[in-house]
């Protein structure tokens, strides 16, 4: 639903994101105070894939997908869907979208409304959560509704794997830990690594 | 089925509850305003208190007239609670129960055991009970 726009220069780019591989390198955000140090390689084109983010608050990891997963969706036309933290005003703007399109939506079935959007977003590839587990503990179903179509899936949690069943088998889960290495007063290092 | 409703959470709990919402944190912009709207006066030393505190959550670089959007979720879900607590001790108020509602999902592991160890303080000094939703249904935490 949302969008980030990329602080890195277009050039880095280049030299960064080929196709749908986040290369390892230094990824400076200093309007956000961040600098990411990401370790190893992430590739989000080989295999089926649960990407799960961690780490202390604070670190990044919002960030990280908003401004560098993200633009490099987009600077490779990669479909996405995208629940962000913010699930009041996301709610909203897909209870327009889905009436611009002529859809009826109950007032009060925001679930149906979530599975409408999901399955009207079959050319999406990627499907990234951040903290929707916090809402459903159990959420599960958004794999039941999506899992035909998605190859990767990227998710932000502080809380466990979500339920383990046939889908285990179908995606491989890929941990990725923000570590905060120092902070000189302005920015914070934070070191990204697969576990 | 709602994913998100405040109206329900109000009408349910906000007659015997102090809620604190994640989407819902603060009502104005920053950790000055916030204590000048609740407190109805300036208190620099109850920010610096706050801003103290947030250091023990890793949130180093808060400062009184930061915007709350530029913190993270979980950083703005601490600084909530941190206020919350201030507030609790400097205006000694005493048996209210707390609703944390989508609050306690946003923090890590050891924020969380350490925001638990601020309110067990509380718990004893000022007669505290915390509580905090699950779907249908609220628990008490302690």
């Amino acid at each position: 639903m949302r969008s980030g726009c990329s602080l890195i220069p277009k050039t880095a780019f280049k030299r960064y994101f080929e196709g749908m591989e986040i290369k390892r390198g230094t990824y400076p955000l200093a309007r956000r105070g961040l600098n990411f140090r990401l370790a190893d390689d992430l590739n989000f084109k080989n295999s089926a894939c649960r990407f799960y983010l961690r780490g202390g608050n604070g670190f990044g990891k919002t960030s990280f997908l908003e401004k560098i997963i993200i633009p490099a969706l987009k600077e490779d036309k990669v479909p996405y869907i995208y629940i962000g933290q913010d699930i009041r005003t996301q709610l909203y703007t897909l209870r327009a979208l889905l009436s611009v399109q002529g859809i009826k939506v109950s007032d009060n079935d925001e679930v149906e409304l979530l599975k409408l959007w999901i399955k009207k977003s079959r050319s999406a590839t990627v499907f990234i959560l951040d903290e929707f587990d916090k809402y459903f503990p159990d959420y599960g179903f958004i794999f039941d509704w999506s899992n035909a179509f998605i190859r990767t899936y990227i998710i932000v949690t502080h809380l466990g794997e979500g339920r383990s069943d046939a889908l285990s088998a179908k995606y491989q889960t890929c941990n990725v830990r923000f570590d905060l290495t120092d902070f000189d007063g302005h920015i914070k290092n934070i070191s990204v690594k697969k576990e | 089925m709602a994913i998100y409703d405040l109206d329900a959470i109000l009408n349910r709990y906000g007659d015997g509850f102090l809620i604190l919402e994640f989407n819902h944190l603060f009502i104005s912009s920053s950790i000055r305003e916030e204590v000048w709207l609740l407190q109805r006066r300036a208190d620099s030393v109850l920010v610096e208190n706050i801003m103290r505190e947030a250091e023990e959550f890793s949130i180093y670089d808060v400062k009184p007239d930061k915007d709350f959007d530029t913190y993270s979720g979980g950083q703005k879900a601490i600084l909530a609670c941190l206020l919350m607590l201030a507030l609790i001790r400097s205006q000694k108020i005493h048996g209210l129960k707390l609703l944390l509602n989508n609050v306690l999902d946003s923090l890590s592991d050891d924020n969380r055991l350490k925001l638990f160890g601020k309110f067990k303080e509380m718990r004893s000094s000022h007669e505290i009970r915390l509580f905090t939703d699950t779907k249908d249904r609220i628990q008490e935490i302690f």
